[in-house]
């Protein structure tokens, strides 16, 4: 198998398994955060503040994945 | 006068784009700036621009669409604040009533993080969260393009949180309490003893937050664009047979998804410059 096909295959199964990865890790934030709204509705405020910060550093692992997918994406050719 | 000064902060960002521009390496290289249809083998599908059009695709125009973009965002920020400044009243008129909404909706959101620092810290931050999201709106203007899908603005507009943040630290902290910060605030043996270990960890620490701020930017607003493009390109070719110039309107779903994640991201990349400012703050724990 020749480079090309391999970064094809792979590029796509790298964005697929940290989107999978991040995933699951947005489902259990965000739920957390949710219950934790249900909860305490009046600190709603500071819980969703918290949450974005959360979301958004789990978010960006998936598009660490995705830029690599840019970065290599024209050597498939 | 905090408009005046946010203008300003808005045109140094736009400023120093041209620069870095010639230092990046890949990523916003020439191969992925051809104009294509939604298709193509070079690069990720791209919608055709204004300055695409006008020049054809081709010549310096043409590779700095990015700069022309972020320039014409800036001048747009430039004239409302300087209009704004130039007629303030006590009594506001509708448009500067406009303007003041959305700076104190600013303030008062950084009010809640920051406490009675976010007055100081209010131009920088108001100006990077509407700079971010008009760029990010110029992908979903049609024939606009997004400055943001160039990860050498964003990196630009990373590395001034980057140098506010440390110059913010050694402000407020001073020199000597600056060093102490990075150390991780030595004040036992053990911890005297870590020293060596916490000072690398956090000098990485602080590099590895501009960086993943520009690439989570350049990420998040390059797949939408190519989202959007992609789906132009298969509503295009949906009714390819029957010679029609315009396609089926596959991309409106993932037009109202790309309001949606440009807003978020702003919002993002202004949150954690915030948090990373406030991290330099002497004495957070005295707002808890």
């Amino acid at each position: 198998m020749d480079y090309q096909s391999m970064l094809s295959l792979a590029l796509p199964f790298g964005v697929a398994f940290a989107a999978i990865g991040s995933g699951y890790g947005l489902g259990r934030a965000v739920g957390s955060a949710m219950e934790a709204i249900g909860r305490q509705p009046e600190a709603a405020g500071k819980i969703q503040t918290a949450m974005i910060i959360g979301a958004a550093l789990i978010e960006a692992l998936t598009i660490y994945a995705l830029v690599v997918f840019f970065i290599l994406q024209g050597k498939i050719g | 006068m905090l408009l005046c000064y946010a203008h300003i902060m808005a045109t140094a960002a736009a400023k120093i784009a041209p620069s870095l521009l010639m230092l990046a390496a890949g990523g916003g290289g020439h191969e992925a700036e051809v104009a294509e249809h939604g298709g193509g083998h070079e690069g990720p599908p791209h919608l055709p621009n204004l300055v695409g059009l006008i020049t054809g695709g081709h010549g310096w125009a043409y590779e700095w669409v990015n700069i022309i973009f972020a320039f014409a965002i800036a001048l747009f920020f430039i004239i409302i604040a300087t209009r704004v400044c130039a007629k303030r009243q006590m009594i506001p008129g509708p448009f500067q009533n406009a303007i003041e909404m959305l700076v104190e909706g600013m303030y008062n959101f950084l009010y809640s993080i920051l406490g009675k620092e976010a007055k100081r810290y209010t131009p920088y931050l108001g100006t990077l969260f509407f700079y971010i999201l008009l760029m990010n709106f110029m992908g979903i203007i049609p024939f606009g393009h997004s400055p943001s899908t160039s990860i050498n603005i964003t990196a630009s507009l990373a590395i001034c949180t980057f140098l506010y943040a440390q110059y913010t630290g050694v402000r407020r902290l001073g020199i000597v309490g600056y060093f102490d910060h990075l150390a991780g605030q030595p004040r036992s043996a053990v911890m005297w003893v870590l020293v060596p270990i916490m000072l690398p960890m956090h000098i990485i620490g602080e590099l590895a937050k501009p960086l993943s701020l520009a690439l989570r930017l350049f990420g998040n607003i390059t797949g939408e664009d190519v989202l959007v493009a992609a789906f132009v390109g298969l509503g295009v070719a949906a009714l390819a047979f029957t010679g029609s110039p315009v396609g089926l309107p596959f991309n409106v779903p993932f037009i109202l998804l790309g309001l949606l994640l440009s807003t978020i991201q702003a919002l993002v990349f202004t949150l954690l410059s915030t948090i990373y400012i406030l991290m330099m703050l002497p004495h957070a724990e005295e707002h808890h």
